[in-house]
């Protein structure tokens, strides 16, 4: 008994003695941090939690101040019988998978160019980079411009060219308005594809390609057998951030077509956007981010993946 | 350094992609100050022959209704700026520095919520912001925008300052400093290029916002240049002149900014898909 409680006072000595060192040492560490966490949960994870949250809900414009009543997975059932769901859906998809492809593929053949030596080569390397820095308004605006119907500069190359023969409404008409865009964001995002597939080509070790060229390796040979597989991890990641940022399609979309003509651009995001803000049914937008969530989750997993793979080769 | 034929010619080579890749903007700052009747030129005009300023006149000078919106837009893009680097840059040193519980998990969420679309945070943050009637003022659109900058800055910066040697504030620890001082007086001289570079990055992202922009701001005196062009675009549909002439103003910060920080956003860019 006594001993007891002689080890239960120790006990609180020295928590006495933990808690003073942990104000004095530890709290200061941890104020570096606490603003930027308390930022992180209020705007950032509460907002993906409050659509997760809302999506069982009902709450529109009507009843955002009054009582809200949980109605369970009805939004998600009006949600899928919706015919612009599955079209987005699969408008989504279909951008995001060309997008990727064309951007990657292209952006790697400038990469292996930009990566040789000729004068001036840094110089070009950056300012193709302009084209992914301006805002994506601004860029929708310009190719609007350039696909007019009546004096857009692409029709008039492409009836020189003999490719058509008559102007072609590209965003006007259901058959090439995504078609259209796709392009657009084709162009966005060749650069950043470029700058990062070069900066993990640079990073290759020289000294392999000495080695296979001692032993005979021919260029294309070394290409095949040593600059592809050593890129892999490298574009694994972009890829996987490429598809990542394309899924979030959304101002040019608003910019160039507004999901028309008859939806045939409309995305996920943007039937996101339109139900919260020009509907107000806050619910079923809840459920559509939480779509677009569980999506990316998917994505994110396989990203964080790959780098903890490549992290620990 | 003396360049081979075969160079000379990549060179060729690369200023015919440039040109092509820089077309549409080579197009938009032509458009803008081409003669009305020269920008429905067939065949287009490619090389402007009168270069005037016309649509640039009737758009600042006549109409001075875009000044508000460049005002807006410079208030939100800076605030942005100075917020993102207040909130990361602590968070980022303290997570490269001390042992933190939980830190894996903080960076893990960043990783994270880098990915959610701005779009789908724009709605809740719209029925938080009518809570506290925060709709329509700057601070919620340069929260919003943060949302969007403080991972990506975090995530930059604590590689810099695991970087930096450790002893540098060991010593000035040793010499009378505390932990912040420490901070303040011999790591933060250091960081000028990723201040420049996440500066820079969160003024870009900021000034191109059209999400926030468009939810979180109805009224047009708050609203910034990206959602102005959205006007002009509804308003006069056909005057392409005018509108390049806005959409150059609009594009010419991000062009300036882009020549004269080329390094820092080059390196913000392959830092950023690293980590």
């Amino acid at each position: 008994m006594e001993a007891d409680t002689r080890v239960e006072s120790n006990r609180k000595v020295s928590v006495g003695l933990q808690f003073g060192p942990f104000l004095k040492k530890s709290l200061p560490k941890y104020l570096f941090i606490i603003p930027a966490f308390l930022f992180v949960v209020i705007f950032m994870l509460y907002p993906i939690f409050y659509n997760i949250f809302i999506s069982f809900q009902d709450v529109t414009i009507m009843n955002l101040k009054g009582d809200k009543s949980f109605i369970g997975v009805e939004n998600y059932r009006q949600i899928f019988q919706d015919e612009r769901f599955l079209l987005s859906l699969k408008n989504t998809v279909i951008y995001t998978v060309s997008c990727i492809v064309f951007q990657l593929s292209i952006g790697f053949l400038l990469a292996l160019f930009f990566n040789q030596q000729f004068p001036m080569r840094n110089f070009f390397r950056s300012i193709l980079l302009l084209a992914w820095m301006t805002p994506l308004v601004i860029t929708g605006t310009l190719f609007k411009w350039l696909y007019d119907v009546d004096y857009g500069v692409l029709n008039y190359l492409l009836i020189q060219i003999g490719l058509i023969s008559e102007p072609i409404n590209w965003l006007g008409q259901q058959s090439t308005a995504l078609m259209a865009i796709i392009v657009t964001n084709i162009w966005i995002g060749i650069p950043f594809n470029m700058i990062l597939l070069l900066s993990a080509l640079q990073a290759l070790p020289s000294d392999v390609y000495e080695a296979a060229k001692i032993d005979g390796a021919s260029r294309i040979q070394s290409f095949f057998k040593i600059t592809l597989p050593l890129m892999k991890p490298a574009t694994l990641v972009v890829l996987v951030l490429g598809i990542i940022y394309t899924f979030k399609v959304f101002d040019i979309i608003l910019i160039m077509t507004g999901g028309g003509p008859v939806n045939a651009t409309q995305v996920l995001p943007f039937f996101g956007y339109e139900l919260a803000f020009v509907n107000f049914k806050f619910s079923l937008s809840g459920a559509v981010a939480t779509i677009i969530l569980v999506i990316l989750t998917v994505i994110s997993l396989i990203y964080l993946y790959l780098i903890r793979k490549e992290e620990s080769m | 350094m003396k360049y081979t034929i075969r160079q000379y010619g990549m060179f060729v080579i690369a200023l015919l992609i440039t040109a092509v890749f820089l077309f549409p903007i080579y197009w938009m700052i032509t458009t803008s100050v081409k003669p009305i009747q020269d920008v429905f030129a067939t065949p287009p005009m490619i090389f402007p022959e009168t270069i005037q300023f016309k649509a640039y006149i009737k758009n600042i000078v006549e109409d001075q209704s875009i000044l508000l919106y460049l005002k807006n837009s410079l208030i939100i893009a800076i605030g942005t700026s100075l917020l993102t680097l207040l909130l990361a840059l602590p968070a980022a040193y303290a997570m490269a520095r001390f042992r933190l519980k939980g830190s894996g998990i903080f960076l893990l969420i960043l990783l994270v919520t880098q990915m959610v679309p701005g779009i789908m945070t724009a709605m809740p943050l719209f029925i938080l912001f009518s809570h506290f009637n925060l709709l329509n003022s700057y601070v919620a659109l340069i929260i919003g925008n943060t949302t969007l900058a403080l991972p990506f800055a975090i995530l930059i910066m604590r590689p810099f300052f695991l970087s930096i040697p450790r002893g540098l504030e060991d010593a000035a620890v040793i010499d009378g400093c505390n932990r912040f001082t420490a901070f303040v007086k011999v790591v933060l001289p250091l960081t000028k290029p990723t201040l420049l570079t996440v500066g820079t990055f969160s003024f870009l992202f900021a000034w191109g916002d059209l999400i926030f922009a468009l939810t979180l701001a109805t009224d047009e005196k708050i609203r910034p240049l990206t959602m102005g062009l959205t006007k002009f675009i509804g308003q006069y549909g056909t005057q392409w002149d005018g509108l390049m002439a806005v959409s150059t103003i609009a594009a010419a910060p991000i062009i300036i900014m882009f020549i004269l920080l080329q390094k820092y956003i080059v390196s913000g860019i392959t830092a950023g898909s690293e980590k």
